[in-house]
């Protein structure tokens, strides 16, 4: 087991920041002089050990670092304290306040509006109602998604292939539908099957989600991918156990269960985060900025150049990595086009 | 779609099991008059100290114990409040709840250095009965703790029908004043149940976190104390129909799963035990007033 007294220390400091609605941590000065350019990143929930938004810290540091501005991170705990964090971050005045996913869709349609001389932007989703002051990043995960299936398709030995998600919604089908058809695109006889966790917490139900995925395995299925967030795990124990494989997601889980996930359906919020900071800080502010495969703002880890060291079972599959790099590029070059289900 | 295979009466076992341990601490406490609405947290405390100390010590055994012990501490804090100091148990049993779900995320990110999911190669899992050479269909793939489980059903029916102890903490639950007219403690009954119900939400919490899965991750409990809550309810005070209860949500659970995967709405398949327990409870009322009537 890993005790490391400063890291649980600066959790525990975080989670008082978190109380304070408007409190700081992290701060990382980037010279002597105060800097004139200043970053402040708000999160919906807590950093913790969430890997999607510690990715979004990431890329606001690096961005800052590049830049030789100050970076501050507000954390926020629930959509009250976003708010209110928002509130403190219009007041400091930064260059550029920056909050990560829907929970800003809210907030992020008044404030911007009330305050025009200050810059937004926002990440992994978009106000309804923009103004010309708040800049968005989106990204293209069913790009990833079919290129995991393409991989699923390349590796199942029954043909049947499967996905457990946290959620039966329309954004949650870019890792669904786009997976069956990668798989499809290389072995038009696969059938895949969707079965979602729900119940009452269903991004953090391993135990549900391994049941489902129990089902899914006990139908003859031999690749799930997991889309369950907290759940994930659930899904690699399953496939464990059955002899089957899994596909993990946002970040590379492929060491948390040893031998039995394939590959992760990445997403690069850090690259795409820092890239529109700095377009920000540029002076191109305002508009929605798209991250694809092309734009390295999505992925998977095989096309890493270390595949094959990163732990993943496709590393052991030269044919697959091949493969998966040549529909990489053409889908880059606009050969091969991935539905998006979120376009109807 | 085969629905009646082995995999499938195994499952709803599965599901069944967190939820059957702690709805016989409800139970219990139930029949003695405490209205323990705590199951929730107290399932959430047993899952997180069974991880942690399963993980400290690379025992699972020792990960249950733990379990069972801290649990019992955990519930000693509803048994002073409101046995003792006679609080309100719904209040209590509120905080206690909202107290288990941020005492665990805090205490995981001080042992564990995380937060989210924990778990590690250290963590020792609970064996299969099948692993353990019993290798049958439905009973092979649980762990030790499913009969546990099923045995103590068995038990507590004996112990409220057939024992001096357990006709008197009904008496206690019936009507306290009158329990305390004829010389019984009704203080130490009422004790007695929270306690054991804090050592059977233990145990519950070691089957979610080491049974069900070998991991802790924030809010695991996911709503189980509360179906167990109802399941209390459903079940008259009874343990054999409290047992039907149970198997009642793991087969809606598992069913709702199968039925995802032959095209039903999500949606509508979470919404299973909840029109389940409906339908229950107006077929109970409604068998209730016909044999009222026939009376």
């Amino acid at each position: 087991m890993r005790i490391t007294p400063a890291l649980a220390g600066t959790a525990a400091l975080f989670a008082l920041a978190a109380c304070g609605g408007g409190g700081e941590a992290g701060t990382t000065p980037a010279s002597e002089n105060p800097p004139a350019k200043s970053i402040i990143l708000i999160t919906p929930n807590p950093v913790g050990t969430n890997s999607f938004l510690q990715l979004g810290v990431k890329g606001a540091e690096a961005a800052a670092k590049d830049l030789g501005a100050s970076f501050k991170l507000y954390e926020s705990k629930d959509p009250t304290s976003i708010a209110q964090n928002v509130d403190a971050a219009v007041r400091a005045k930064p260059t550029v306040i920056v909050g990560i996913s829907f929970s800003f869709d809210d907030v992020f349609s008044t404030v911007p509006k009330q305050h025009p001389g200050q810059q937004f932007l926002q990440v992994d989703s978009c106000a309804k109602d923009q103004a010309p002051n708040l800049a968005c990043v989106s990204f293209k995960e069913h790009e990833a998604a079919y290129l995991a299936g393409v991989e699923a398709g390349l590796l199942t030995a029954s043909g049947q292939i499967g996905v457990v998600a946290a959620l039966d919604t329309p954004f949650i089908h870019r890792w669904i539908d786009p997976f069956f058809a990668g798989a499809r695109s290389v072995k038009p006889e696969v059938t895949g099957t969707p079965l979602y966790v729900g119940g009452n917490n269903p991004f953090s139900d391993p135990a549900r989600a391994k049941s489902q995925a129990q089902t899914l395995t006990g139908r003859g299925v031999d690749v799930i991918a997991a889309a369950a967030s907290g759940g994930n795990q659930g899904v690699f124990e399953a496939v464990a156990a059955s002899g089957g494989k899994a596909f993990g997601v946002d970040v590379n889980q492929c060491a948390q269960s040893p031998g039995n996930v394939i590959d992760n359906i990445l997403k690069h919020v850090d690259v795409a985060e820092a890239a529109a900071i700095k377009e920000i800080v540029a002076g191109r502010t305002g508009g929605v900025k798209v991250y694809g495969l092309a734009e390295g703002g999505v992925g998977v880890t095989a096309l890493a150049e270390d595949a094959t060291a990163s732990g993943c079972t496709v590393g052991d599959n030269p044919e697959v990595l091949a493969k998966v790099r040549q529909v990489r590029d053409d889908i880059v070059a606009g050969k091969t086009t991935v539905a998006d289900p979120l376009q109807g | 779609m085969n629905i009646l295979e082995w995999s499938f009466l195994s499952g709803v076992l599965t599901a069944t099991a967190p939820v059957l341990l702690a709805a016989l601490g409800g139970l219990i406490c139930q029949v003695a008059g405490v209205f323990n609405i705590a199951l929730e947290g107290q399932l959430l405390w047993g899952a997180f100290t069974a991880v942690v100390v399963s993980d400290l010590t690379g025992s699972a055994w020792a990960g249950v114990a733990g379990a069972a012990v801290a649990t019992l501490l955990f519930a000693g804090l509803l048994s002073a409040a409101a046995v003792s100091l006679r609080a309100d148990p719904i209040v209590v049993a509120v905080g206690l709840n909202l107290l288990a779900l941020g005492l665990t995320a805090f205490l995981m990110r001080q042992i564990f250095g995380s937060g989210g999911t924990y778990t590690s190669p250290d963590l020792a899992g609970l064996p299969t009965l099948a692993e353990l050479g019993l290798d049958v269909p439905v009973l092979g793939p649980q762990s030790p703790l499913v009969p546990v489980a099923l045995l103590l059903v068995v038990a507590a029916a004996w112990w409220l029908g057939r024992t001096r102890s357990g006709l008197r903490a009904r008496g206690v639950g019936q009507h306290a004043e009158a329990a305390a007219a004829v010389g019984l403690r009704v203080g130490g009954y009422r004790h007695g149940v929270t306690l054991a119900a804090g050592v059977l939400c233990g145990l519950a919490g070691a089957q979610l976190a080491l049974g069900n899965v070998t991991l802790f991750s924030e809010g695991m409990s996911a709503g189980r104390g509360w179906i167990a809550v109802v399941a209390v309810m459903l079940s008259g005070v009874r343990p054999y129909r409290l047992l039907l209860a149970c198997l009642l949500f793991g087969i809606a659970e598992a069913v709702g799963f199968r039925l995802q995967g032959a095209g039903l709405p999500q949606q509508a398949a979470d919404a299973a035990p909840y029109v389940i327990t409906l339908v229950a409870l107006v077929l109970a009322a409604v068998a209730g007033r016909r044999r009222r009537e026939n009376a």
